[in-house]
């Protein structure tokens, strides 16, 4: 688990900061916590066969990907360090705790 | 590891049982356990001590009303009538249709709008609230701590905690978490009795996990999963209370949504839906199986509320199945004498 993460940060490594993928699947995010650098971006994938969103109310991270359709991709940056959750505004249940260096 | 908790779960829930449940229907399995703060863990002292609050009138600015108005255990902890009417503070009106008290103790939140996040939260809202109790807090305690034999209830289940806003929604919150549904012959066919339920409300079970998709929302053993939906109750602009979760906060995906209600022991707490507009599982059913009450031009309606196709004899055998969610009657004593 944790070299496959490791392995795709490398891969994913560029100038700008790396691309971490959470899927949106089985109304949970895969992974449901995650450690990244200021940055790096997020992108939401959703796998499932229903919209589902992501949002936080994190003051310097603040984002709301609105209703995202099955299938399609979403990407965020992460702006300011600190911990903060993530979640789905249809499903609040899906929780994505995001520690941003 | 994943594995190891599975089979510990397993061999818990056998012992409990007396059965073991095949694995892809034990997800619809009560818990054993409800979930509880850490700050406020369940004590026989405080279990006590919320009833009574619970069902105490006192708690109401002219000691007519309680909890139990609303949330009665005599009508499947709701009160029946559409929006609360002639049951609040001299028959003042609420807005919306009391939901069952049952189960809330799973919920992550609560109100149709979850616009409260634990059951503490939640308790004092009704108090204060002028359609419901009309109580201001500042006035109850001091009301509460002139009853003298309230003092001694308070002292036992929260040591030098005091009587306050924190201990009376504690306690009260400790009460509701212990009402939790009993054991429906849902429940006894999902561990494995074959003849607890009917024929059709096994096919019923089929179509609601298959063709009709109910379970895209009404997932898990408390029926939700605790998604907000706006399932097309009502089409064009919105306003007022229509607007759902909409209200705590201008988020475009909670325009016009609610949270999905728990569908154990459903055939106790009619009429149906947020604004009690509905008075049948039937109509209910046909509404969720056929894209909403409004198929057009409803803003932001879940992608998954569409038409199924369903014939009359299959929404009948969906019906028989929800029938089937309901068990016994919870066996609480309502309380006849509060201190003095
Ligand atoms: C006058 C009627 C009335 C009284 C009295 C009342 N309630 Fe309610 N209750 C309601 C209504 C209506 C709602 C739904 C309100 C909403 O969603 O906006 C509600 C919602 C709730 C919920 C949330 C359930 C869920 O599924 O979201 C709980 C828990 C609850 N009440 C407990 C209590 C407690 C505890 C008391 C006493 C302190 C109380 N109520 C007093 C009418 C009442
Ligand atoms: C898109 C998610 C979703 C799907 C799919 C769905 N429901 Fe619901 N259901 C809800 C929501 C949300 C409510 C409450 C809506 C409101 O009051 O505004 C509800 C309410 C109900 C109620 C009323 C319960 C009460 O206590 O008021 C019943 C019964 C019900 N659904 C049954 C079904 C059945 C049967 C199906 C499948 C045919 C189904 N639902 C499909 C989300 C869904
Ligand atoms: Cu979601």
């Amino acid at each position: 688990m944790k070299k496959i993460a490791i392995a795709a940060l490398l891969a994913s490594v560029t100038l700008f900061g790396a691309d971490h993928v959470i899927d949106q699947k089985g109304k949970t995010f895969i992974p449901h916590e995650i450690t990244v650098k200021v940055g790096d971006t997020l992108t939401f994938v959703n796998s499932d066969p229903f919209a589902h969103n992501a949002y936080t109310d994190d003051e310097a991270n603040e984002f709301d990907i609105g209703m995202q359709a099955p299938g399609t991709k979403k990407t965020v940056p992460v702006k300011a360090a600190g911990k903060f959750d993530v979640e789905c505004a249809i499903h609040p249940n899906m929780l994505l705790e995001v520690t941003a260096n | 590891m994943i594995k190891k908790s599975l089979l510990a779960t397993l061999v818990v829930s056998a012992l409990f049982t007396g059965a073991t449940a095949n694995d892809d229907m034990k997800k619809w399995l009560r818990p054993t356990e409800v979930p509880q703060p850490t700050n406020n863990k369940l004590t026989p002292a405080r279990i006590e001590l919320g009833k009574l609050l619970y069902f105490d009138k006192r708690l109401s600015k002219n000691d007519t009303v309680s909890c139990a108005t609303c949330h009665s255990p005599a009508r499947g902890w709701t009160d029946e009538v559409p929006t609360s009417k002639a049951v609040g503070f001299e028959g003042r009106v609420g807005p919306r249709n009391s939901p069952v008290v049952l189960n809330s103790a799973y919920q992550r939140h609560q109100f149709w709008d979850g616009r409260a996040k634990s059951l503490e939260q939640q308790a004092l809202g009704p108090i204060e609230a002028d359609v419901e109790m009309n109580m201001p807090l500042k006035e109850l305690v001091p009301k509460l701590q002139k009853i003298k034999g309230y003092k001694p209830l308070f002292d036992k289940a929260y040591p030098g905690e005091g009587i306050n806003k924190e201990t009376i929604a504690k306690a009260i919150a400790s009460f509701e978490r212990t009402v939790v549904s009993t054991e429906s012959p849902f429940d006894k066919y999902a561990k494995g009795d074959k003849k607890a339920i009917s024929k059709d409300a096994k096919e019923g079970f089929s179509l609601f996990k298959g063709k009709a998709h109910c379970v895209d929302c009404h997932d898990g053993f408390n029926f939700t999963d605790g998604s907000f939906q706006n399932i097309g109750l009502h089409d064009g602009n919105l306003t007022g209370k229509e607007l759902g979760r909409y209200n705590v906060k201008k988020r475009a995906a909670w325009y016009g949504v609610f949270k999905t209600p728990t569908l154990r022991d459903v055939t106790k707490s009619y009429p149906y839906f947020h604004d009690g507009s509905v008075k049948t599982l039937k109509e209910a059913t046909v509404i969720c199986s056929h894209g909403g009450r409004f198929e057009h031009n409803v803003k932001n309606k879940s992608d998954v509320m569409v038409d199924r196709h369903l014939s009359e004899a299959e929404v009948d055998k969906i019906v028989e199945f929800m029938k089937s969610l309901t068990g016994p009657d919870l066996d609480i004593k309502v309380p006849t004498k509060f201190p003095q």
